[in-house]
């Protein structure tokens, strides 16, 4: 592989989705480049790198596992709209912000699927999906009345949509090497993290103990050794300044360092952690078969 | 004789290569290569402060401190708005808006101090100082103008870091930019719901592909000027 070609031809960005045509040829070349192989060609020691060094995926993967958590979602919400009357609220707003969160992972599934398409790469099948988490009734259900109970639904919608956001962020993170493909995960990322919080303040409205963001005082939704592992590690006290410092940052010292809960509550509130590609499987995998 | 000589236009047209932004990857490329790579990297590099002899103007500067920079500006506004209204609520808050509105006073003011520690330990000599808002247009009392302004700022925010994310060189900082973005949208969803429920990603924000705002360094500027003193230069920001 030319490097030289291959980078050349990345810093052409686009800024357009009509411009995928021209960047066929560059990205298929990322088809068969993981961060290492690019890492090892580039004559610069790269501190970008993912902090996952042993991770040997490739931008491609990356895409596919988007697409997938997309479709999921997709499909989650597709099957919430075709639900008996009287499943929705009364209050139509609650409809129509999943009518609009619909619409947007369908076309995010479009877009993830045309930018890896135009990479050559190929767009995962629909797996089997069972949002009661039974697997087809093979095992005992994590959420029985999805589709008839309305805030079980909401609290699946949370968990999802919670993930999506962490996923996007360790995509984003390994996405560094490519301006155009990086834009597109932040505002992919964004626009789940406005779901996340609709669905936490719907939950809310309905008298959950719950946030618009992740926090500590958030009631436990989750299953421990099934959902759990979704707010594994994001309720994070400490933030480490970057290398070479490594050293956490002092809150208590800054201007904002006084006040009750600041570390306990707070700091965890005021950062989104990353989720590896590994825990979102499993937690696709929790109602996929 | 006269072949020799070069006109002002010819002279501007060569000297145009030069002053041409020279993207990351670009620079990678002529980095790495063996022949004319120091030419190539001078010309890359742009040192020029522009930032002027005004006492009223605070230059961002350029590369990832730029970046850098330029969140800890726009988080600074964000902290001193939500503090004042926090210190001035509006007529009518509910207890409920009341703790909300006080939370994101906080996270603000965290994301804050977080870039002045992140900036002091990586350049210190190069972090902007203390900005100095004008809310002179907010009428504090009046919760509709309150919840729209902190609309447009966290809006505003994360069109920012959207955008600013290609212009980032370092992995680590952009993760992190990435684990404060995500915060800032849940702020934008909340607002905007407070304001008209179900407006969380309206179609002002978030288009027809399902893609939240990703805004160039010039447009944010040009919109936070309005509420800061000091006139931000950002034009170096991520070159």
């Amino acid at each position: 592989m030319d490097i030289l070609k291959l980078l050349a031809d990345l810093a052409e960005t686009p800024t357009d989705l009509t411009q995928l045509a021209s960047r066929r040829a560059a990205l298929d070349g990322l088809r068969r480049v993981g961060a290492k192989t690019i890492a090892a060609a580039l004559p610069l020691s790269l501190a970008a790198l993912p902090s996952q060094a042993g991770d040997t995926r490739t931008v491609l993967d990356s895409l596919q596992l988007a697409v997938r958590l997309e479709q999921l979602q997709n499909a989650f919400y597709s099957r919430a709209l075709t639900s008996a009357a009287g499943f929705f609220p009364a209050d139509a707003n609650f409809r129509s912000s999943i009518v609009k969160m619909q619409a947007h992972q369908q076309q995010h599934v479009a877009l993830l699927t045309r930018i890896i398409s135009s990479s050559n790469g190929d767009t995962p099948t629909l797996p089997n999906y069972d949002f009661t988490g039974s697997k087809n009734n093979t095992q005992a259900s994590l959420f029985p009345n999805v589709f008839s109970n309305f805030d079980e639904f909401l609290r699946l919608a949370q968990l999802l949509e919670d993930t999506s956001v962490r996923a996007y962020k360790a995509i984003v993170e390994f996405l560094v090497q490519d301006n155009y493909t990086l834009q597109t995960a932040l505002q992919l990322h964004s626009t789940e993290a406005r779901h996340a919080a609709r669905i936490r303040t719907m939950r809310r409205l309905r008298g959950a103990v719950v946030k618009p963001w992740p926090s500590p005082t958030d009631a436990d939704i989750t299953i421990a050794g099934r959902t759990a592992v979704v707010y594994a590690t994001e309720h994070a006290t400490t933030q480490l300044l970057p290398a070479p410092a490594n050293t956490p940052i002092p809150f208590r010292l800054l201007p904002i360092g006084s006040g009750a809960n600041l570390l306990t509550q707070s700091v965890p509130e005021a950062f989104d952690e990353p989720l590896a590609a590994a825990e979102v499987e499993l937690i696709m995998g929790l109602f996929t078969y | 004789m006269s072949n020799n000589l070069i006109k002002g236009s010819d002279e501007a047209e060569f000297a145009k290569p030069l002053y041409v932004p020279i993207k990351r990857r670009s620079f990678f490329m002529y980095a790495g290569a063996t022949a004319g790579a120091t030419a190539l990297l001078l010309s890359g590099c742009d040192d020029d402060d522009s930032g002027g002899s005004n006492s009223n103007s605070v230059s961002l500067g350029s590369g990832d401190v730029g970046v850098l920079n330029y969140a800890y500006a726009l988080e600074q506004l964000e902290a001193a708005f939500y503090a004042q209204v926090i210190a001035t609520p509006y007529t009518g808050i509910t207890t409920d808006e009341r703790t909300a509105l006080t939370a994101i006073s906080k996270h603000e003011a965290i994301h804050r101090d977080f870039f002045k520690a992140a900036i002091t330990a990586a350049a210190p000599t190069q972090i902007i100082p203390g900005l100095t808002p004008d809310f002179s247009k907010i009428n504090f009392a009046d919760r509709t103008q309150v919840l729209t302004a902190a609309k447009t700022f966290e809006d505003l925010g994360v069109g920012a870091y959207n955008g600013a994310g290609a212009l980032i060189q370092s992995g680590t900082y952009l993760l992190l930019a990435g684990k404060i973005v995500s915060v800032e949208a849940r702020h934008a969803a909340y607002i905007r719901d407070l304001l008209t429920p179900g407006s969380f990603s309206g179609s002002d924000v978030v288009n027809a592909a399902g893609l939240d705002q990703a805004l160039p360094v010039a447009t944010v500027l040009a919109a936070a000027q309005t509420y800061i003193k000091e006139t931000i230069n950002g034009d170096n920001v991520g070159k």
